[in-house]
């Protein structure tokens, strides 16, 4: 192609966005995962094993009726942290196994690759979130008195669970013994997190009435920080 | 008119020295060959034009319209094909370049793409996964994805590896029609794609 007549070339900075990266990168994951189902096959198999699981040995009557809230949040966040542990880290670890990071590097802006990533994570933790929460609540009886605060805290819980694997994911991508790596970089991490997540499902399902529900506050912003973070840091970490 | 000035390149790992002081440099119209013997760091060199890999000493400088290209720009005037570059097995051949065209900004148009992959004998299999292609064909859409966005600087590394005699035609176009224009690097101890070559530059020596 030839220059054009302003003298520049034709190239991406013409009509290229991160956010239109970002899209592209997200919808060749989704459509690359449609039709693999790696990645959605090992979290939901390992999030339905746990459920099933905890729900046969637990059921909804061995634990007293005041405990309940506490203990089914810390239940169901364990459930939702290690399945979204045991698949999320796939994001990037398959670009790596297939020899297609290089071609990323070439056609993306980093920052666009983490964009696109982030968003395939939290599709897939949107879907996970979807099927186990909903179950989880039949099957154990989880009573919900302040389900409003209760999906907030999902929502924004997913998104810094979402933000943190991704970032980690990045890290771990080109290293050896991934699965162990993933795991242990992202605990540290995700804690406060998980911490307030569950701090947060627990007030909801007892009802404590608290001025603007903190948890989901400080969930929102841990997500908001861990994914600010990530744009600054993840070009440092994709460029050799 | 883009100029790529490389000067004192050096690459180490650890202990092991690739190669060292390696300068040249390559206005468009220019087609240089990059020759030497395994692992003498041919691939290396392109992936250091390319922003992939940090040399150990030197730089890699690109002008285009007399103004210097960023590094972190450079990606968007550079197309590579390399034998360590994979494309999505799990997309068709059209999926593959309506993905190269969406992530560079590249209005997709399907006819635009069929006709690309006319010019490379892909037509017939636009439309089946790549996962199912030879390495020949595999090649072939890895040349189709190198000059999607019509790129000013073109690294080849072995760009005749698993190709049949119309494969190697097509790269011989492919580099004539880039002397038009911009610049061409090829990796390759191949003499018949060195022969493209105005200058070499051996890493061996």
């Amino acid at each position: 192609m030839h220059p054009t007549k302003s003298g520049r070339w034709i190239t991406q900075t013409v009509s290229s966005t991160y956010l239109t990266e970002a899209v592209a990168i997200w919808f060749r994951d989704l459509r690359s995962e449609f039709r693999t189902r790696y990645a959605v096959n090992s979290i939901l198999m390992f999030a339905l094993t746990t459920l099933v699981t905890v729900s046969f040995s637990i059921g909804s009557f061995r634990i007293e009726e005041s405990e309940r809230p506490f203990l089914y949040a810390v239940l169901l966040w364990i459930i939702l942290v290690f399945s979204a542990l045991s698949g999320l880290s796939r994001s990037f670890v398959k670009e790596q196994e297939a020899g297609t990071m290089d071609i990323l590097k070439l056609s993306a802006r980093p920052q666009a690759v983490f964009l696109g990533k982030l968003l395939f994570n939290l599709t897939m933790l949107g879907v996970l979130e979807l099927i186990i929460v909903p179950a989880f609540i039949l099957l154990m009886g989880y009573k919900i008195k302040f389900p409003g605060c209760f999906v907030a805290m999902m929502v924004t819980g997913g998104l810094g669970l979402g933000a943190g694997t991704t970032l980690v994911a990045a890290m771990i991508a080109q290293a050896n013994a991934r699965g162990a790596l993933f795991s242990a970089l992202s605990f540290p991490l995700l804690l406060p997190l998980i911490i307030t997540a569950i701090k947060g499902s627990e007030r909801a399902a007892y009802g404590i009435s608290a001025a603007g529900w903190p948890e989901v506050k400080i969930a929102a912003a841990y997500a908001v920080i861990m994914i600010t973070v990530s744009l600054l840091l993840f070009p440092l970490i994709w460029e050799e | 008119m883009c100029f790529l000035k490389v000067t004192g390149i050096g690459k180490h790992f650890s202990t092991t020295i690739l190669f060292k002081d390696i300068s040249f440099a390559l206005n468009s119209g220019d087609v240089m060959a990059i020759t030497g013997w395994n692992g003498s760091g041919k691939s290396t060199m392109l992936r250091i034009i390319a922003g992939l890999v940090r040399p150990s000493a030197g730089q890699v400088e690109m002008f285009c319209d007399n103004k210097p290209i960023p590094k972190k720009f450079r990606r968007q005037y550079v197309g590579m094909v390399a034998p360590a570059l994979a494309l999505y097995d799990e997309l068709t051949a059209l999926e593959n370049m309506e993905f190269f065209c969406r992530v560079r900004g590249i209005a997709y148009d399907r006819k635009s793409c069929f006709n690309i992959l006319e010019r490379v004998d892909l037509v017939k299999h636009a439309e089946k996964i790549c996962g199912t292609f030879s390495s020949g064909m595999k090649q072939r859409l890895k040349l189709v994805q190198a000059l999607i966005h019509k790129p000013p600087l073109l690294l080849l590394d072995e760009p005749g590896c698993n190709l049949d005699s119309r494969g190697i035609k097509s790269v011989k176009n492919i580099i004539s029609d880039q002397r038009t224009w911009g610049i061409t690097v090829i990796a390759s101890n191949e003499k018949r794609e060195v022969d493209y070559a105005d200058s070499i530059v051996n890493l061996s020596n």
